[in-house]
Parts: structure tokens; C-alpha cells; sequence
């Protein structure tokens, strides 16, 4: 009796899916795609937002409900530790300090002293990390508003990162802790004045890493990094970026090994500022 | 497949991208969140055999790849290789029994995550490979580790019955 064989068809459909993905992922990285995709990245973000917002404002008291009784040790605590703060603000002003943080960081937006002239447009966190592989957050702005691709995006503290996505009403920023983000850095020592280097990140909540620091060079913890805004450079000049937590030399290193710390806290953004300003301008 | 089976199809993953866009990027654990649209591929590779596994793979990642900053039609890449994989790697298994979606979601899981950042660090995006991988395996693994039958009877319900692929499925349990 003959063997029973298997259809060949399972086969033949993921040879032709895999050229197929293969195709669509070379395409795009050329760039022969792009205004293709980001279109249709556009349209579905586009029209997911009210779906997002609209199912966001149902499930956001059952999660806080959950969140509760999942944490309910620590709740208790802070409960308590609410209620001790609520008599304290009673006898002042009954200002809530979350109000009060809220209202610093809106109005440190609004006189950033480091962006000078450049006009600037700000904007509410609305997701954190649409992927596990990207350090990203999705802000409130978009083309409506004015933001376009590779603006820069900055807090009172510092720099955030750089538009990689945007669409009507939101946009995507990939912020300097990403592992694909690398900014141009200015730097001063008592040797030696303007001296560039490259930050470089290493994925959410990591250090940034400096490039390009010969070795030698004396940097003091705490020594702050600002944009380079070099001709081509992706970000204007004399934006701070982050400060040294550590640096040294290898016994046979030819540069120091230079981390830096962001100066804008990256892991709880509320509010951000996106600089209207791109490489050409 | 019918113009009713397609659209059910449609409506699962519609279904499916909206839950992810929406309650699981909320469930953040560390940096890690949830990724259900895993589930698809595997769901499809168990009802439907290796071809409808790596077709679900293969249209639900190009539809998840719409909302990742990461290369567009990884997701579909990775989708289609694992749909596949389990579809082959469960014709042997009995499919009606209630263990098998759960154990499956979570090894095809911690086999989608795995290539999907190699893959990625590949096609010109190392940082991929640099991320706390074994914080996002345990969280996507955990959340698809329970979704999984739920998954696996919404996949079934909008899927064809399968015939042709020389698989003994049993039209009980999970259909």
C-alpha cells in the first residue's frame, strides 16, 4: 500500500509569505516603501486614536480598581501616607501637589531657556513603549499641530529625543535612551573648551554611553553634555542632554568610557515640548 | 475560505489589535507589556494546521507592524515562521486536549520573541538584542499562557474546518 504523503501546499504558502514579508521589510528599509507605509501608518493611527481614548476612559477606573487590589499592601500604606499629607495641605492652601507638579512642568514648557527663539509646541505622554523593542512614547501632537519628522523633542530639564512618526493628531518619539539613538554632544574641560562627541543610547532606562572622548581626557561626575548642532546635525545646539555619571580609562583604551545620565527623568513623562525645527533649518 | 470566514477573520484580529493597542499597553510590568497578537499565528497554527498559521502570521503581524516603531513586516516575518512551526509541531498531538493551546502559546512565545529580536538586530536594528529579553519573555509568555484558550476557540470560530492538510482534527473541543 502507498506511503500517505503530506500536501506540499503548508510548504508552498510560507515560502511564498516569508518572500513576501522578506520583500516588504527590504522594500521599506530602502525607503521604496516609505511613503506607502508611514500613509497607512497614518491612516490606522489615525483611526485608532478615538477607539484608544474611547475604550482608555472605560477601562482606566476598572484598571486603577485592580491596580488597587493588587497592591494593597502598598495602597494601604500610601493611603495612609495621603491621608497625613491631605491634613498637612488642609492647613494651607488645599492645593493638591499633583496639581501643583502638573502646573510646574506646563509652565516650565513654556520658558525653556535653553531653546531660544525656536518656536515650540507642547504636548501631553500618552503611551510609553508601543513596542518591547524600542524605548518610544506617544505624545499628544501631530501634523495638525505642526510637528513633523525628526523635530526635536525636549522637557525643562533636557533633551527627550526626535520624532520618528507622525500623523495627524499624534506622533512617535524615539527618545535618547533607545539603542538606535545617537546625538551629537559638546562637551567643555580646562584642556580644552568645545570638545564633540556622540551619546549614544542603550535601551530604556539605561545610561547613555559617550563616543568619541579621547583618552585622557579629565571629566568630573557631573560634567553636562549639551547638543553639538554641528552643520547636519539632528538637534540644535545647546540643548542639555544628560550629565556624567561615570567616566574612565582602559588600560589600553583609545577613548574613556563615558556614561551619561539624561537630565530630563525619561521614565515619568507627563508633559514635553516639541521644538517646531528640523536639520535644514 | 468564505467571504463570511474572512470577515470573522478580520473581526478576530480587528479585535485582538484593538485589546493590544489599548488594555495591554497599559499593563506594563518593568518596560515589558503584554503582545497578544502572538496568540494569532499560534491559535491558527493548532486549528488550522502550518498553511492558516503562517497566513494568520503573516497578515496579523503586517497589521501589528502598522503600530511598532520596529522595521515594518518583521512582525509579519516572524508571524509566518511561527504560525508554521506550530501548526507542523502539533499535527502529531492530540488537538482537542485542554493543555495543549497554553503550553504551545507559551513556547511559541518565548520562539517568537527570540527570533524576533535576532531577526531585528539582523536587519540593521541591534539594540534589539539589548533589551531585558527574559523581563518581556516571562511577561508576554504569562498573559498568552492564559488568553491562550480563549484565543484558540475565537481562531477556531473563524477559521474554515480544515481538511486538507493531513492533520487528524477533531471538529470537537476546540471548534
Amino acid at each position: 500500500m502507498a506511503k500517505p504523503r503530506r500536501s506540499r501546499r503548508p510548504r508552498t504558502t510560507l515560502i511564498i509569505l516569508v518572500l513576501a514579508s522578506i520583500t516588504i521589510i527590504t522594500l521599506d528599509a530602502r525607503g521604496g516603501l516609505d511613503s506607502l507605509t508611514s500613509g497607512v501608518k497614518s491612516v490606522a493611527s489615525d483611526a485608532f486614536s478615538p477607539i484608544r481614548s474611547g475604550v482608555d476612559d472605560v477601562v482606566e477606573p476598572i484598571g486603577s480598581f485592580l491596580a488597587g487590589s493588587v497592591h494593597y499592601g502598598a495602597v494601604r500604606q500610601q493611603n495612609q501616607k495621603l491621608q497625613d499629607e491631605i491634613n498637612h495641605l488642609k492647613s494651607q492652601a488645599q492645593q493638591s501637589q499633583q496639581t501643583q507638579e502638573q502646573l510646574q512642568q506646563i509652565t516650565a514648557l513654556l520658558h525653556i531657556p535653553y531653546i531660544g527663539n525656536l518656536t515650540t509646541v507642547p504636548a501631553e505622554v500618552n503611551d510609553y513603549n508601543s513596542s518591547n523593542f524600542a524605548a518610544t512614547i506617544t505624545i499628544s501632537v501631530g501634523r495638525d499641530q505642526g510637528v513633523q519628522l525628526n523635530m526635536p523633542v525636549v522637557t525643562g530639564a533636557g533633551l527627550v529625543g526626535q520624532v520618528v512618526e507622525v500623523d495627524h493628531t499624534t506622533a512617535t518619539v524615539r527618545l535618547i535612551t533607545d539603542g538606535a539613538s545617537s546625538v551629537g554632544v559638546l562637551y567643555a574641560t580646562p584642556a580644552s573648551p568645545n570638545s564633540f562627541a556622540s551619546a549614544v543610547g542603550q535601551g530604556a532606562g539605561k545610561p547613555l554611553n559617550v563616543d568619541l572622548v579621547p583618552s585622557g581626557t579629565t571629566l568630573a561626575t557631573g560634567t553636562v553634555f549639551y547638543t553639538s548642532g554641528l552643520n547636519g546635525a539632528s538637534f540644535p545646539a545647546s540643548i542639555p542632554v544628560g550629565t556624567v555619571t561615570e567616566a574612565r580609562t582602559g588600560l589600553t583604551a583609545s577613548q574613556e568610557t563615558v556614561t551619561l545620565q539624561p537630565l530630563a527623568d525619561l521614565s515619568r513623562l507627563r508633559y514635553v515640548s516639541v521644538v517646531l525645527w528640523g536639520p535644514s533649518s | 475560505m468564505t467571504a463570511r470566514h474572512a470577515a470573522r477573520v478580520t473581526l478576530v484580529v480587528f479585535l485582538f489589535i484593538t485589546v493590544q493597542q489599548t488594555l495591554m499597553l497599559q499593563l506594563r510590568i518593568g518596560a515589558a507589556h503584554p503582545d497578544i497578537m502572538i496568540l494569532l499565528p499560534v491559535a491558527a497554527g493548532i486549528v488550522g494546521g502550518p498553511g492558516r498559521g503562517a497566513t494568520m502570521g503573516f497578515w496579523s503581524g503586517l497589521v501589528a507592524d502598522l503600530f511598532l516603531p520596529t522595521p515594518f513586516g518583521l512582525s509579519a516575518l516572524v508571524g509566518c515562521l511561527v504560525g508554521f512551526a506550530v501548526g507542523l509541531a502539533t499535527i502529531p498531538l492530540d488537538r482537542t486536549s485542554w493543555w495543549l493551546p497554553m503550553t504551545t502559546a507559551v513556547l511559541a512565545s518565548i520562539a517568537y520573541l527570540a527570533t524576533y529580536a535576532l531577526l531585528g538586530s539582523i536587519l540593521g536594528e541591534p539594540q534589539m538584542l539589548h533589551v531585558d529579553l527574559t523581563r518581556i519573555v516571562v511577561v508576554v509568555s504569562v498573559v498568552n499562557f492564559v488568553l491562550a484558550v480563549p484565543a484558540t476557540r475565537m481562531v477556531g470560530w473563524a477559521l474554515p474546518e480544515v481538511s486538507t492538510e493531513g492533520m487528524p482534527l477533531s471538529t470537537a473541543g476546540l471548534r
